[in-house]
């Protein structure tokens, strides 16, 4: 009786940690392991940190890692899209729960058929550009989707439009808890629209917007796969212009049969991960510690 | 007063119509017929046509596709859950030594990017003959679903006051009967967010599906998609009359279960 | 090659009779070390097509199609001047870049071998003489023949600007002429890409090829071996055309079940007449995707010069040979099989 009150915890955590061990502890393991190895197939040698040397020298690592930094710039024009929406819909206007319906739409789409209907759109003698040019706005029909200067910003709108959609929601969730006898007082004081918002609400919102963001930085450093992976063909292109670093680690297992260096860009990943989410940890402790 | 309203409505119209246009497009496109498409890129159908519709319901591997996408959620889901339930009972509401630490470590694999794990369970699944089953990859699925369900539920399940425990014990209900009867039945909101959560992720999700099931007849919608647009890419019509049955299923759930679906999906994204 | 250098395909010399694996068309990529790992399925000539009713709206002659760079260029001219583009595709999605390498790279070369030697960086890129085709297709953008939405564009929608009469030559496969000729009622053409190379390789017809192959781990390699046998008896490879409408690979095939002529005289012209592989086969998967494809695209786009796409292909081969030590020696020695 004593033996099966002891053991019974783990026999409920037993399925929860095998699963767990499996895909994550052995993955995570292996990866690092692989990372100093010359792996063809399934294994290989052992060669310390010369897949690391390799990687670190290599001018098309850069660039994709580089282009995932280009794409955190989407993040202040997320936020500030995400805040006015959510605000408009605060205000809860007729209507206003059609609009809300309506603009969560974007991000109900899965990101392969967004990314198919739109680079269709985008298409040099595409839609968009058969309007400008009927607009007399020849000079903004860019080759979206071909030219390597602008492929990547291409990506960067897609990414913005769909993201967006998330932070109306987690803003006016927050917006909707949020006491409302603040901003009465402060629309007797004689506080118009812009100052409401400015003095009133946002300085309340301050944790989700920071949740927001770090969320958001995560996503375009490690999940933006989908995203370039339907819009630049399957290769990261035009040229190299949209190679990220998910896209360099699946083309390295996958096409160049170089598990090691996949591996290694794995880690590197990981390290980075994980340091930007116990930055997140750190700011909502301190939040929870200011109430919010 | 009436000015900045309407100024405000005119903002939020905008806002959806830009939310909507790819969607329009995707239709109104589908309708055209092929020759059509060539002069008329913008405007709407002059003559529509329902061939790619035909072509797509009747014709096509998308049901396939999505039959295949609906297993695995379906197994992935019912196993991490199941799996979940067990484990968060397990943290929430018994005494064990290490406890906090597993909590601890299971919770923040929820920052791991997937793509870390892909490079050696490729190799593993590679060795043991389990690329392109629906099995090796409903384990992967639910193994990363797992961090995120047993936080949930841990923390939901630790909100569950303390007598209905007492009670259940004096009652004489082992634990089996405690997480059966009286606390997943309380559960239920939760645990339908969860799964509204994991399913969606496994339905959306590329990246594994495009490793690790890789034969034509397993292929999952998202995969499918990539695929489909390879192959149709100089058959504009007929790759939007795809794209319209291939979002059909989430649209039409979002629109029935709009609530609990923006809850899932605010869930998951605080993933 | 890797397959077979990593393990994954048998022989099939002891399998498969002598006379049927050499009927089968297998090419020299099939070949490594005096084995044959590929029985030849069905070929895949690589040509240029061209819209014959374009070219006479231009003045040019519908049946005898550019020969030279020269006059290549005067019929991108002419075209041009009709208000038609000249040439080009699609290339978004990259492949027309590893077409172009298999058209023109391949004018700059005498041997096959010398192309392996290429790519593993035992010759160097930066040679004029082996970035050459990059700069005439810089040339080709500069002076304005290319299509405007090539970059953007994918393969197959710029070969039906072709056949819909929009563009006047692009790269094109051979297996898409049956359809395309139906289309246009016989009025697409094939042609040699237009010679500027002085390599022995230059103005030799393409036809690259896709086989057949048992695994290492064949359960049963003898019966896999009998099937490719049945397949290539002169019936079954009459149904396969019956069925695809493309042709079987093998000499077996009886070319006068083709029905289209201009198929059955670009059959005679590729298949049935001394041709060249398709070297881009020969790359590795490393270059493939960081030189080989990035290259054109970037050419055509106007980001690169000629000059510079050759630096670019010299230092992923380099980049190739440092991450891939292994497999350098396995490469010499197939310059070797490959420059018999």
């Amino acid at each position: 009786m004593m033996l099966s009150r002891k053991l019974t915890p783990y026999l409920y955590l037993a399925p929860m940690l095998a699963l767990l061990t499996f895909v994550f502890g052995f993955s995570i393991l292996r990866v690092f392991e692989f990372s100093f190895k010359m792996v063809r197939g399934i294994d290989g040698p052992w060669i310390g940190l010369r897949n690391y040397r390799l990687v670190l020298s290599q001018p098309l690592f850069w660039e994709s890692v580089k282009h995932n930094l280009i794409l955190l710039l989407a993040i202040p024009a997320m936020v500030a899209i995400a805040l006015l929406l959510s605000l408009l819909l605060y205000d809860r206007l007729r209507g206003w729960k059609i609009y809300r319906t309506i603009l969560f739409f974007p991000y109900i789409l899965a990101i392969p058929i967004i990314a198919v209907v739109m680079k269709q759109m985008f298409q040099f003698s595409g839609p968009v550009n058969e309007v400008l040019r009927w607009l007399s706005l020849d000079f903004m029909a860019l080759d979206w989707i071909g030219s390597t200067d602008v492929a990547l910003w291409t990506v960067m709108m897609l990414i913005i439009w769909r993201e967006s959609a998330l932070g109306v929601i987690l803003f006016l969730s927050r917006l909707l808890s949020l006491d409302e006898s603040m901003v009465e007082a402060a629309r007797l004081d004689g506080a118009n629209w812009w100052q409401r918002a400015w003095h009133v609400l946002i300085p309340q919102m301050r944790g989700v917007i920071e949740f927001y963001v770090v969320i958001s930085v995560i996503t375009m450093l490690s999940s933006v796969f989908a995203y370039v992976y339907m819009m630049g063909g399957g290769r990261g292109g035009p040229g190299t212009s949209t190679m990220i670093t998910e896209l360099y680690i699946y083309n390295a297992l996958t096409r160049t049969s170089l598990p090691g260096i996949a591996s290694a860009v794995s880690v590197m990943l990981f390290v980075v991960s994980l340091a930007l989410i116990y930055l997140l940890f750190v700011i909502r402790r301190r939040d929870h510690g200011d109430g919010a | 007063m009436k000015a900045s309203h309407s100024f405000k409505q005119a903002v939020l119209i905008l806002a959806c119509i830009v939310a909507l246009l790819p969607s329009m497009f995707m239709i109104l496109t589908a309708l055209k017929s092929q020759e059509e498409y060539t002069f008329n890129k913008v405007g709407l159908p002059g003559a529509p046509v329902g061939e790619h519709f035909q072509a797509i319901l009747f014709d096509s591997p998308f049901f396939l596709w999505m039959l295949n996408s609906a297993i695995l959620a379906f197994g992935a889901v019912v196993l991490g859950t199941l799996v979940s339930c067990t484990g968060a009972y397990a943290i929430a509401r018994m005494e064990f030594r290490g406890r906090d630490t597993i909590f601890a470590i299971s919770t923040s694999l929820m920052a791991v990017p997937p793509v870390v794990m892909i490079v050696p369970l490729f190799v593993l699944y590679t060795q043991l003959g389990l690329i392109s089953t629906f099995s090796g990859a409903i384990v992967i699925y639910a193994g990363l679903i797992t961090p995120f369900s047993v936080y949930l539920l841990t923390t939901f399940f630790r909100t569950l006051p303390q007598e209905l425990f007492d009670a259940a014990v004096i009652d004489g209900c082992n634990h089996n009967q405690i997480l059966c009867h009286v606390v997943l039945p309380l559960s239920v909101p939760a645990l339908l967010t969860l799964v509204v959560v994991n399913a969606l992720f496994v339905w959306n999700d590329l990246l594994v599906a495009v490793i690790f099931l890789q034969e034509d007849g397993k292929r999952t919608l998202m995969a499918g998609i990539s695929v489909f647009q390879g192959r149709y890419n100089n058959q504009i019509p007929l790759s939007m009359a795809g794209m319209v049955v291939a979002s059909a299923p989430m649209v039409i759930l979002y629109i029935t279960f709009q609530r609990y679906f923006i809850r899932g999906l605010m869930a998951g994204a605080i993933k | 090659m890797e397959s077979v250098w990593f393990g994954y395909l048998k022989p099939l010399n002891g399998l498969l009779s002598e006379d049927t694996l050499r009927a089968s068309n297998p090419t020299v990529l099939s070949n490594f070390g005096g084995n044959t790992y590929r029985a030849g399925w069905y070929p895949l000539p690589m040509v240029w097509c061209y819209n014959k009713d374009l070219f006479d709206k231009a003045g040019l002659d519908a049946d005898a199609p550019p020969k030279t760079w020269a006059e290549l260029l005067e019929a991108c001219d002419k075209l041009k001047t009709v208000g038609i583009e000249p040439l080009g595709g699609g290339m978004q999605d990259g492949y027309w870049a590893e077409w172009y390498m298999s058209h023109a790279f391949v004018q700059t070369l005498d041997t096959v071998g010398e192309a392996v030697e290429l790519f593993i960086g035992d010759k160097d890129f930066n040679d004029p003489r082996y970035y050459e085709h990059w700069v005439r297709l810089e040339e080709l953008r500069t002076l304005g023949f290319l299509n405007k939405d090539m970059p953007s564009l994918e393969l197959y929608p710029g070969i039906d600007l072709v056949v819909a009469g929009k563009l006047g030559m692009g790269q094109s496969i051979g297996s898409r002429l049956p359809a395309d000729s139906k289309a246009t009622n016989g009025r697409i053409g094939s042609m040699v890409m237009p010679v500027f190379g002085k390599g022995q390789l230059a103005g030799k017809p393409i036809v690259d090829t896709q086989g057949l192959g048992i695994a290492e781990g064949s359960a049963n390699p003898e019966a896999a071996a009998a099937f490719i046998e049945y397949l290539n008896t002169p019936e079954r490879l009459g149904a396969f055309h019956k069925a695809t409408g493309w042709l079987p690979s093998s000499s077996r095939f009886d070319a006068e079940l083709i029905e289209d002529a201009s198929v059955k005289s670009m059959w005679k012209a590729w298949g049935q007449s001394p041709n060249i592989t398709n070297v881009t086969n020969l790359m590795p998967g490393q270059f493939y995707e960081q030189a080989a494809i990035p290259t054109g695209q970037q050419v055509v786009q106007g980001t690169l010069t000629g000059e510079q796409a050759g630096e670019l292909a010299a230092r992923v081969a380099q980049e190739w040979r440092d991450f891939n030590p292994d497999l350098v020696e396995k490469y010499q020695e197939w310059v070797v099989d490959l420059s018999k």
